[in-house]
């Protein structure tokens, strides 16, 4: 047995005879209002709060609440002695009588991790405790306890007679006590208010009726000050000393169910997770068994030294003290992943979380594979996407520089040869011919080099958007085209381009291989894709696979996440279908 | 005849300015981007401006939204807008709703003197000027219930040079026939389109483009 264990033990065994001395004071005391409710409610409540408080003690020991809980316990017992007929005895339960509700604030404000946050409940505990302590000597300095009708001991303490003083000093504790009850109710709301999601699920009712208790006893005081007596006065003492009884209760309650227990959550996890799960569902077997919705599973990529989702997506890990914790998963030495969850999951229970992540490893190991298998598809699909802009970019560039460079010099050189041939005027050494084939040759470079630009890339395309270059490929195709309703806003850039080299590209095919009299065009926007459709009236019996160009296009659509059919039976024309993903 | 001229290239734009001037035009502005094009062009109030579609600042279509403001805003001057491609959109756009002094041809055009200062001419006056490759299309264009087909080829040819803005007078020189006859011809493809003929010649090819966009 450890000394902490025994030495509760000893609390308990002093605890379980310090209740029942008041209480046999109080059934032969001549100086008590309502005997029935000391003899009932002193030692239950007593022992309510030295029970409930050494066992959360036992179980927590690192946690300074259950030792708040018993102090409230033992002083309630100690002011319980002031029921009694010796000097001695009243007098010292009279002086600790207020100190129970100091350790109450105390322990009310210290819930559950044992120690006070903020400056606010640091205030309001110590003001608790110099009104329970200091004003309550001070008043039992003064107060002269024969002088009312009570028929109490005499006071062996009474320093100075007066009666005048001691009813102020009684108001004034009064009033103080229900300002740091105010205080109380506002720190409590406070805390309340700041948990996270997850601990208000566990403590709302902990918190609620530590509330409730603060606004009786706010209440019985003031009833106390206005002088309300009889058959309110009982009501209003028998609802707080009930509430009293029930509130070690509720705190035990509340600080053992709103945790976790170990064994609980890792034997139900191991046995939800016999049966494989499937992706996304380890994170939600986790959440589940740790009572944290706001869990999340890292998986470690050691390729590029760093996090994804179980879908490839990378994710960060939140820096230590951002309220999140973290538990890093093992096997065999090399890391698997992270749990990523709430702190206070694991407030009580350092290991809990550790506990799940070693039980759940392999699992967590085989859907680490699965996230690095998503996380390279990801990887690739970026790269392609980016290669398709470099080339586009480079496509563009290409045309920009054909247009300010080699056609705007071959059409200077076209004025100079002009200039040259006017010059020369009729010279009959052969010289004006020569010019003329040179004029003719220059005019077939430049129309040549411009259909080259125009293929590389249409900047009619750039400039006005899809109907403009459409209506252009459409009137310069030999076999008729219809272009069908088009969408009236701009398309975002790649997927323009993808569309208009698709489109492009089978109006090529149409003219080379369907031997079609009329062909068609349509673009259409469909939930947020672009639909492009290119059919004709020709042979059909088109295979998808012949050729680099179809490939090419099939391609280019694939990199943005589109795709491409062709439907080509033979004698039925073919058609040419792409959806691509607007963005 | 007062001209601008604004291509971003140095080289042809002193090439063009040259040529014209040799032709007895007066340059009395040059621009080398659309923003420059805009205050000369406001300055000097030419007669015709000669445009490189493509100019800085965007370097994409800034020459031909800089001549569609100032036929817009100074509608004395007419402009010619020369381009590397031939897009039928860029013509219509120029063609527009409103009256002549446009023209629209493609930059190698330049190199063929006499019809070149000829279009700057026709542009300058009020006329309209358009590049044969351009009309070719526009009227090559498939269309589902084609008017054109009942057009017969001599008509045709008509109506490709009427588009070009040319004159009866230069369509029945080029085609070696008489006036009378392309009189003929121009009546019967307004019969054929449906539309009532005019005198002005700009008006004949803004009636058929307007009829060819619809």
């Amino acid at each position: 047995m450890t000394s902490l264990r025994r030495a509760l033990w000893l609390l308990a065994f002093v605890g379980v005879v310090g209740g029942a001395v008041p209480m046999a004071l109080a059934i032969g005391s001549d100086h008590l209002d309502n005997r029935a409710l000391n003899v009932v409610f002193g030692p239950l409540i007593g022992w309510a709060f030295i029970g409930t408080g050494l066992f959360a003690w036992w179980r927590r020991p690192e946690n300074r609440f259950g030792a708040l809980m018993t102090a409230v316990g033992f002083t309630w017992c100690i002011a319980g002695l002031s029921v009694a007929d010796e000097p001695g005895l009243f007098i010292a339960g009279l002086l600790l009588g207020a100190l129970p509700y100091g350790f109450l604030v105390h322990m009310l404000l210290a819930f559950p991790r044992g120690v006070l946050e903020g400056r606010l409940a640091t205030v309001v505990v110590s003001a608790g405790y110099f009104v329970t302590t200091i004003m309550q000597f001070t008043w039992a300095l003064v107060y002269d306890t024969t002088r009312e009708e009570c028929g109490c001991p005499p006071n062996p303490l009474l320093a100075w007679d007066n009666q005048g003083v001691a009813d102020f000093l009684y108001t004034a504790q009064s009033i103080l006590a229900i300002v740091v009850i105010a205080g109380l109710i506002v720190a409590l709301y406070r805390r309340w208010r700041g948990m996270s999601r997850v601990q208000r699920r566990g403590l709302t009712p902990v918190i609620f009726t530590g509330l409730v208790l603060a606004v009786d006893l706010a209440i019985t005081l003031a009833a106390d000050l206005s002088g309300v007596s009889g058959a309110a006065e009982e009501v209003i003492d028998i609802v707080g000393l009930s509430l009293l009884a029930s509130v070690p209760f509720a705190f035990l309650a509340g600080l053992l169910s709103s945790r976790v227990s170990r064994a609980g959550a890792v034997g139900g996890l191991v046995t939800r997770l016999a049966d494989a799960p499937r992706r996304g569902e380890l994170r939600d077997a986790l959440a589940e068994a740790l009572d944290d919705d706001s869990l999340m599973l890292a998986y470690w990529l050691p390729d590029t030294a760093s996090y994804v989702d179980a879908r490839g997506h990378p994710v960060r890990i939140p820096a230590p003290g951002s309220g999140r914790g973290v538990s890093h998963v093992e096997r065999d030495g090399r890391r698997v992943a992270t749990i990523v969850y709430d702190a206070s999951v694991a407030e009580d229970d350092p290991g809990l979380v550790d506990a799940i992540g070693s039980a759940t490893a392999l699992a967590l190991e085989n859907e680490r594979l699965d996230a690095e298998l998503c996380a390279r598809v990801e990887e690739l699909r970026g790269s392609r996407m980016r290669l398709m802009e470099v080339g586009m970019a480079e496509r563009r560039g290409l045309e920009r520089n054909l247009h300010d460079g080699a056609q705007q010099r071959l059409v200077s050189l076209a004025l100079t040869l002009r200039a040259a041939r006017t010059r020369l005027g009729g010279s009959e050494d052969g010289a004006g011919e020569l010019l003329d084939r040179a004029e003719l040759e220059l005019e077939l470079a430049i129309s040549e080099l411009r259909e080259l630009a125009r293929g590389i890339h249409p900047a009619v395309l750039s400039d006005r958007g899809l109907p403009a270059a459409l209506e252009s490929l459409a009137a310069r195709s030999p076999v008729p085209v219809e272009v069908g309703v088009l969408p009236a806003e701009r398309l975002p850039e790649p997927v323009e381009l993808a569309a208009y080299y698709v489109i492009s590209e089978a109006l090529a095919n149409v003219v080379k291989y369907a031997g079609a009299t009329h062909a068609t065009v349509d673009v259409a926007r469909s939930n947020g894709d672009v639909l492009v459709e290119v059919g004709d009236d020709g042979v059909g019996g088109a295979d998808p696979a012949r050729g680099t160009g179809l490939r090419g296009l099939q391609d280019r659509v694939r990199a943005l996440e589109g795709r491409l059919a062709v439907v080509s039976e033979s004698g039925q024309g073919t058609r040419v279908k792409a959806r691509i993903p607007c963005g | 005849m007062r001209v601008v001229v604004a291509d971003d290239s140095v080289l042809l734009r002193e090439g063009v300015v040259r040529l014209l001037e040799d032709s007895g035009f007066e340059v009395v502005g040059q621009a080398g981007d659309a923003d420059d094009l805009r205050r000369k062009v406001y300055a000097h109030k030419p007669d015709v401006a000669v445009v490189d579609v493509r100019m800085p600042p965007d370097n994409t279509d800034d020459g031909l939204r800089a001549a569609l403001e100032i036929r817009a805003r100074q509608p004395e001057t007419g402009v010619l807008v020369l381009s590397q491609y031939v897009e039928e959109g860029y013509a219509l756009d120029l063609v527009g709703e409103g009256g002549g002094g446009v023209g629209y041809l493609l930059k190698d055009r330049v190199a063929d003197l006499d019809r070149f200062t000829d279009s700057v001419r026709r542009v300058g006056s009020g006329g309209s000027a358009l590049d044969p490759d351009v009309v070719a299309r526009l009227l090559g264009r498939s269309r589902r219930d084609d008017p054109l087909e009942e057009i017969t080829p001599r008509e045709r040819e008509v109506l490709e040079l009427m588009a070009e803005g040319r004159s009866n007078n230069a369509i029945a020189e080029a085609l070696v026939v008489t006036e009378r006859a392309v009189e003929k011809h121009v009546t019967s493809i307004f019969g054929k389109l449906g539309l009532a003929p005019t005198a002005e010649d700009h008006r004949r090819v803004l009636a058929v483009l307007t009829f060819l966009r619809a």
